[in-house]
């Protein structure tokens, strides 16, 4: 490390960081439960990134270079010196790079690569299968990490954290007929249980996708959401209350104004969270040095707060600001009856469901659904598409109460967007 | 001028042979992919500017791949000490083997896996560019890229940003086993411009991009990218929302080539024949689309991003017809997944980098031209939509479903383009349906590169794809 930090303090740059980040990692890789590949990855990403004022001190370039830790210190200099050169050929009005603060370290249990990877091994195999609903197959990743950020102000912080990843396919099947569905699971370390769980109800999904029927046209249908698909409807909150996009002119969010007049849906409340059970994403500290702290940026659908990097915060005159690390949303009302009342359709599985948060539109291609008729009457239905736009459905729209966690994120378990558009197969 | 082979690459290469030699005492075949690719990355918005050299595709490491008892092992590092290989072989042993007491205390089952072969191969290929990103002319680019995203806001009030990227990868890549020698540089480029505009509380996106086999010299091809950009944008801020149904559309190259890689790209991956994932397993000698598709993927297909010699595990670049005139033919497939199914590789085995696994992934998918033009092609339609630009692409291989988002579309009545546009544009449907109703193809043979490719939700990897103007009928929503 040594080596860089004097090439960058030679470089002449006004300012500079490096952010050294080693990984080892186990991977497994199955067809069924037999083992089709194991690797194992050891790793260091060095970034180094300078910064050059104009002599005038009112813009302030950035250049970033990743290095290799088999460059030769020879090398590494000249890339120094050529990263204030570029650095001095853009500019962005002059901001401050953080200083060194004191936030209490988030403790992390301790593990290693070989219990995690046991973990999942016997997790995957205490998996409930029958004849008919089975485990196609899976990827089971875990990473030992230990990030350290140094800067030209102080700044010397060192984060160990494990991350894991499962990949998975699994297959219903009746009549010669063959369905699959498939989950991307992030954690920290393995949560088996909860493992498990979510991949019982992937195969019960799978079971009901054989039996459903083409999905029939309804024109401003209500949608319920009760998957981790609903992440990216409440991203569209985070990234609107991002500096980044408010400098910008993409967010239309104001301080203490509502998101939305005239909402007679429930009220949301954002918050971010500095730590959180069973989260890969647990820091004291954000990827720039800023400490990471529990925030409301939106209480009862007013707008209390932006967040972002500490270049955009500065231009939005934010005095704190970090990168959002783990957040969760509140506010719902409904119960996981009632937000399904009347008539909806409840999608469970999408080929891959997007909200562009700049434009606010969704839309999603419906892998299975449960079309409730408000009768009593639940038909699965597969095929056809969702979309619409969020910016006509945060007046009504409704959360439950209870809620449900996604890797670094808790939202409500069952989320209803009221004014969408189905085109249906039939 | 040739793209020189990675200086690094050649110093190490004796230290990774003697590595095959130490491992090959314990293992039953050993392959190395060492990598050395350098990059420029080009960022400027109104509002915030970046340069740097990562790009998707930047890399220096090793992975070595180990065969012994029916596995397949490997083993990704970027600190090889070529001066000690020996030290290289007593870690990779070490870690490899601490991972079989878990599968052994887990009572893994292996899948067995035949032996990979290793005849003789002695290449080396440096590809033509004009120039190397390493080398760029920095001040210059940066400067006239200011000039376009300037340009970009002046065409609109309604503007709040232009995005210009721009960047550059020059890929080294070295393959080596106790037969094999080979070794690939070239370059390619690809840029893009978003333009951005909001009014009234409602933002629009439009964009439009470059790509192609090449240095930065490339980057000149933006210059024309702006004013659709703007426009497009501006046209989606008024557009209306498409009516749900069935439609005769035409698709433009863009979105044929959204369609190629969504429907009988990733459904035809022969990894995925192996784990029973893909219904093209079981339609190989049948019709799958209408006599006027003809579908090629291969890195021999075109010039583009992904035009490589070889793959990531030194199989040569190929060239695959994958549907002709309407039947299916056959899949792309990796080194392993050819073992495991009893066929050829095709040189379709990518990392998305040294870190990762190999999968069956696609280069350059491609649809034939046709012999219409697109005049005639509109003239043909009583009511329907010229579908333009796009967004994302999803595949279900299993069902032959597919979901493309489409920028925006073009009314088209009684045979005209009423100028009345809709945005944005959902089609899903049947991959057979679609391609059963092509009736018409223009005479373009436009390539696409500038996206990133998953597989599944991951594993990102630089493809292309592209072809003429289609006309079928399309489910939009």
């Amino acid at each position: 490390m040594e080596r860089y930090i004097q090439a960058m303090q030679n470089s002449g740059a006004d300012a500079w960081e490096i952010i050294d980040t080693k990984t080892q990692s186990w991977q497994f890789y199955f067809i069924g439960h037999a083992l089709d590949q194991n690797r194992a990855t050891d790793v260091e990403h060095i970034t180094l990134k300078a910064y050059k004022q104009s002599a005038d001190g009112q813009y302030m370039g950035e250049a970033t270079a990743a290095v290799s830790p088999t460059e030769s210190t020879e090398n590494i200099n000249q890339i120094a010196r050529d990263l204030v050169d570029h650095a001095s050929l853009v500019q962005n009005k002059v901001y401050a790079l953080n200083q060194p603060s004191a936030a209490s370290p988030i403790p992390h249990a301790a593990t290693s690569l070989k219990q995690e990877a046991e973990t999942y091994l016997k997790a995957m195999q205490s998996v409930q299968e029958t004849v008919d609903e089975d485990i196609n197959s899976y990827e089971v990743f875990v990473n030992l990490n230990k990030r350290r950020l140094i800067t030209s102000t102080g700044i010397d912080h060192t984060d160990t954290y494990p991350t894991s990843m499962l990949d998975i396919i699994v297959n219903a099947r009746r009549d010669n007929h063959e369905i699959e569905l498939s989950r991307l699971y992030h954690a920290g370390t393995c949560q088996p249980l909860q493992l498990k769980e979510d991949i019982e109800e992937l195969m019960r999904y799978g079971k009901d996708r054989l039996l459903a029927s083409p999905t029939p046209s309804i024109d401003n249908c209500p949608v319920v959401f009760s998957t981790d698909a609903a992440l990216q409807i409440y991203s569209y909150f985070l990234d609107n209350l991002n500096a980044a996009y408010k400098v910008r002119g993409i967010s239309h969010f104001n301080i203490d104004e509502a998101i939305t007049h005239e909402a007679h849906g429930d009220l949301l409340t954002l918050k971010t969270l500095r730590y959180l059970d069973g989260s890969p994403a647990n820091f004291a500290y954000d990827i720039e040095g800023a400490p990471i702290e529990d925030a409301t940026l939106i209480d009862h659908g007013i707008v209390k707060r932006f967040i972002g990097n500490r270049m955009f915060s500065q231009y939005l005159g934010l005095d704190q600001s970090f990168i959002v690390s783990n957040w969760c949303v509140e506010g719902g009302t409904a119960t996981e009856t009632s937000i399904r009342s009347g008539a909806c359709l409840e999608v469970v599985e999408f080929s891959d469901f997007q909200v562009d948060s700049m434009t606010g539109d969704l839309f999603g291609e419906i892998r299975l659904a449960y079309y409730r008729d408000g009768k009593g009457g639940i038909t699965p239905v597969t095929g056809g598409s969702i979309s619409g736009s969020m910016l006509d459905n945060l007046n009504s729209m409704q959360m439950t109460q209870a809620s449900r966690q996604y890797a670094s994120a808790v939202i409500p378990k069952a989320t209803r967007l009221n004014k969408l558009t189905v085109a249906g197969e039939s | 001028m040739k793209a020189p082979f990675s200086s690094y690459l050649n110093e190490i290469a004796p230290g990774l042979r003697q590595l095959i030699n130490y491992l090959s005492s314990d293992y039953d075949y050993v392959s190395v992919l060492s990598t050395d690719s350098k990059g420029l990355h080009i960022r400027l918005s109104q509002h915030a500017k970046t340069v740097g050299n990562q790009t998707m595709t930047t890399e220096r490491g090793t992975v070595v791949r180990v065969y012994k008892d029916g596995l397949y092992s490997e083993y990704a590092m970027d600190c090889f000490d070529h001066e000690h290989p020996e030290q290289a072989a007593t870690d990779i042993k070490s870690v490899l083997n601490a991972q079989l007491e878990v599968l052994k205390l887990t009572q893994t089952d292996i899948y067995d896996t035949g032996l990979l072969s290793d005849e003789p191969i002695d290449l080396m290929v440096e590809k033509e560019t004009g120039q190397l990103p390493e080398e760029a002319d920095i001040p210059t680019l940066i400067s006239q890229l200011t000039k376009l995203s300037d340009y970009g806001m002046s065409l609109s009030e309604a503007m709040v940003d232009c995005v210009v990227t721009a960047q550059s990868t020059h890929i080294s890549k070295l393959f080596m086993t106790a037969n094999r020698y080979m070794r690939q540089s070239y370059v390619y480029s690809e840029g893009s411009i978003a333009a951005i505009i909001s009014k009234d509380g409602q933002n629009r996106i439009g964009h439009d991009s470059i790509s192609g086999l090449g240095g930065p010299e490339l980057f000149i091809g933006l210059n024309d990218k702006a004013d659709y950009a703007v426009s497009s944008a501006l046209e989606m801020l008024e557009a209306d929302r498409i009516v749900p149904g069935v439609y005769d559309i035409i698709t433009a190259p863009e979105v044929t080539g959204l369609i190629a890689h969504e429907a009988f790209g990733h459904g035809v991956e022969m990894d995925l024949f192996v784990k029973g994932r893909a219904l093209g397993a079981d339609y190989i000698d049948q019709r799958v689309g209408s006599p006027l598709v003809t579908m090629h993927e291969g890195a021999l297909c075109a010039d583009n991003v992904t035009s490589y010699a070889f793959d990531d595990e030194g199989i040569l670049a190929g060239d695959v017809v994958e549907i002709d005139q309407g039947i299916l033919k056959t899949g792309i497939c990796d080194a392993l997944s050819a073992l495991r199914l009893g066929v050829s590789p095709t040189g379709n085995g990518k990392r998305e980098n040294f870190e990762h696994k190999v999968y069956t992934r696609m280069t350059n998918t491609l649809f034939d031209s046709g012999n219409d033009t697109l005049e005639d092609m509109i003239k043909s339609i009583d009511y329907g939509y010229l579908l333009e630009g796009i967004q994302s692409g999803m595949e279900d291989p299993k069902h032959w479903g597919i979901q493309c988002i489409i920028q925006l579309g073009r009314e088209i009545k009684d045979g005209k383009l009423t100028g009345k546009v809709v945005s944005p544009v959902i089609m899903t449907g049947y991959v057979p349906d679609l391609l059963g109703a092509v009736t018409m193809a223009n005479t373009d043979h436009c390539v696409f590169g500038s996206g990133g490719c998953g597989k599944g939700h991951k594993e990102w990897a630089k493809v292309s794809d592209g072809g003429p103007y289609l006309k079928t009928k399309g489910r939009l929503g």
